[in-house]
């Protein structure tokens, strides 16, 4: 199982206000540092127009993770793709793959936020439509030299991109959802599917169901990868675990994740304003899993057992690189 | 004189080989105390660019005083709001040493007014707050209507804040474009292939970029013809930097469009050209056969470069 992770220093916090250039330097000492730690995969998150200067371009800014780095992948997690043009994403991961040498990896997010649609001026009602011709797309154009695509948002014939990625093609995760009909989808596209904070117990119905899907579809078994995002929070006691996990949704989450739409009820409508009581708030904050290292190590040994290809997780990397990472049988 | 780098990529070899080649001749150049780097949009073959912030930002990691440009930007095959903020990641990055140069209209196969109005909105998103731009090719946010201001505008009166995440649903009439670059307005250059761009920069102040494929009389035409504008104007010539791309060969034939001989002979040309145009900033193109070739940029550095300062 891989174990991927990223750095929170690319955009200014409320609690800890600093200078963004230093913790954009910080980012780059952060890749190396991971990559050291023997971390499978680095990445680079995105959002447009926030008041703290939130990182917009994660594609490009992992180009400066390359440069100080040989081994470990570079990853977008998530990369908002119906934002963008399909062959303008490709031509970012085709440039970014061959600046680390056959690294990049591409996260694709369907983004959530009406005014970042309104930014970009992209329909938001068709994102999901787009994003998946846009994965294709994307397959299409870095596996091969030129392509030719019909779709019902996008046509392009004998199209190319430039430069010639060295992966052919790029990989692409479609990232995101928490509900059974999200990853039913992803299992019907054949797509590698990220789930995101779920627990367990969710993410084990998800997989089962996005395999399912997925081999109905006829999508070959060893397309069909599954990875998690799993925000983990290990202390000496669960109780000291739940602090750092209270800490994290009081200085960041909660303004994240109840505000701007994040939460969808199981409609499928975005929810405004939520409180900390909503079901949905409250489904997120049980998707953290809180523990002392033996626990942590318990609980991502459940993700192996069901073929999690990797686990995107945070915290503190040089515990989980020397009390974690050697616990499992690395990919 | 500031002088430069930019590169023809070496079709011969992969896109990573071309790429590494030119990115370790910025770190070699960085230490030779060349002033900047640029690297050209192109789409032409497997080694091409089609993105230079990304490959700048990479640059930015490995060099620490060189400038950064991303150059020749093809606005139409870009968003702009991610043209702006391409500059401000390559700027974070190198704590203020980023810029960019755009294509000119005739390249891409547009009209003029749309780098333009581009590189208007990129010079408004990085120096003001929420802002809308209503123009013929860019509107920002999409829903800002026919009724307002051309161009960009803020808002007209405060409005009690709100905070982001209590929007809702609603998007705003105006946007910020963050986080906002390092330096207060990183430099802008246009190619001024047509007359309508050459017209348009050198009365605006945006500096003059020619390219190293335009022969050199011609260079020097263009770049006359905007000075006399820009002064016809009443613009100072400090606000702007006129920038000349050349190919060169050291101890080599010149040509219609390439400096050769010399190092004596290339200073005697290259401070001509300077009397003629008024050009700040040369920027020498290096062949794919001189790519990774460091003895000409020391050459250079050391015999021609700070003979061209006074």
């Amino acid at each position: 199982m891989e174990f991927w992770t990223g750095g929170g220093m690319l955009s200014r916090s409320r609690i800890a206000p600093g200078a963004l250039a230093n913790g954009y330097e910080a980012y780059i000492r952060d890749a190396k540092t991971a990559e050291d730690l023997g971390f499978d995969a680095y990445g680079a998150p995105e959002h447009h127009f926030m008041y703290d200067g939130f990182v917009t371009i994660p594609l490009q800014v992992l180009a400066a993770a390359a440069a100080v780095t040989n081994r470990i992948k570079l990853r977008t997690g998530a990369m908002l793709q119906p934002l963008y043009d399909p062959l303008e994403a490709a031509e970012y991961g085709a440039a970014l793959d061959v600046i680390s040498n056959g690294r990049a990896m591409m996260g694709l997010g369907l983004g959530y936020r009406p005014y970042e649609f309104d930014g970009f001026g992209y329909e938001k009602r068709t994102r999901g439509a787009r994003h998946v011709e846009a994965i294709q797309i994307i397959n299409l154009a870095t596996r091969h030299d030129t392509f030719s695509y019909s779709g019902k948002h996008y046509q392009y014939e004998n199209a190319r991109i430039h430069p010639t990625p060295v992966q052919r093609p790029i990989p692409v995760w479609q990232l995101g959802g928490t509900s059974v009909q999200a990853a039913r989808r992803a299992g019907q596209n054949g797509f590698p599917y990220w789930l995101a904070n779920s627990s367990f117990d969710r993410t084990k119905i998800m997989v089962e169901e996005y395999r399912r899907a997925g081999r109905e579809a006829g999508w070959p078994q060893e397309s069909l990868m599954v990875a998690a995002q799993k925000d983990i929070c290990i202390g000496a006691t669960v109780k000291d675990a739940e602090e750092q996990r209270q800490f994290l949704l009081d200085n960041f989450y909660d303004e994240h994740i109840l505000g701007y739409g994040y939460l969808v009820d199981d409609e499928g409508k975005h929810v405004y304003g939520a409180t900390r009581e909503h079901p949905m708030y409250q489904r997120f904050v049980s998707s953290f899993f809180c523990g002392t290292v033996d626990m942590v190590i318990e609980e991502l040994k459940r993700y192996e057992a069901i073929g999690m290809h990797a686990v995107s997780i945070g915290g503190d990397k040089q515990l989980v690189s020397t009390k974690i990472l050697p616990e499992f049988k690395r990919t | 004189m500031r002088v430069g780098l930019s590169w023809d990529l070496d079709t011969s070899r992969s896109a990573t080989e071309a790429w590494q080649m030119a990115l370790e001749e910025i770190g070699v150049a960085n230490g030779y105390g060349y002033d900047s780097a640029w690297m050209q949009e192109t789409r032409d073959s497997a080694v091409s660019c089609s993105s230079p912030s990304t490959f700048m930002t990479a640059a930015a990691a490995r060099a620490s005083s060189i400038q950064l440009r991303a150059a020749g930007i093809m606005v139409n095959k870009h968003h702009f709001v991610r043209l702006a903020e391409e500059v401000v990641i390559i700027d974070l990055f190198s704590r203020g040493r980023a810029g960019m140069s755009f294509a000119a209209a005739s390249r891409c196969g547009i009209d003029p007014g749309q780098v333009h109005e581009t590189i208007d909105f990129l010079l408004t998103a990085w120096s003001t707050d929420e802002f809308r731009y209503r123009g013929k090719y860019v509107r920002f946010p999409r829903h800002t209507p026919d009724s307002a201001a051309e161009g960009a505008s803020e808002p007209a009166e405060h409005r009690e804040y709100v905070p982001q995440w209590d929007w809702g649903p609603a998007t705003p009439d105006y946007l910020a474009i963050t986080p906002k670059p390092y330096s207060t307005t990183p430099p802008v250059y246009v190619e001024i292939d047509d007359e309508a761009t050459l017209e348009w920069a050198a009365r605006r102040s945006i500096s003059p970029f020619v390219r190293a494929d335009v022969p050199t009389e011609e260079a020097i035409r263009r770049l006359r013809r905007y000075r006399q504008l820009a002064d016809e104007a009443g613009l100072r010539r400090s606000a702007v930097e006129p920038v000349l791309e050349r190919r060169i060969g050291i101890d080599a034939d010149g040509t219609a469009a390439v400096l050769g001989g010399s190092s004596p002979d290339l200073i005697n040309q290259i401070r001509s050209i300077k009397a003629q145009t008024g050009i700040s900033h040369l920027v020498w193109r290096r062949t794919a056969e001189q790519t990774g070739q460091s003895d000409s940029l020391l050459k250079f550095a050391g015999e021609v470069q700070p003979m061209l300062q006074a």
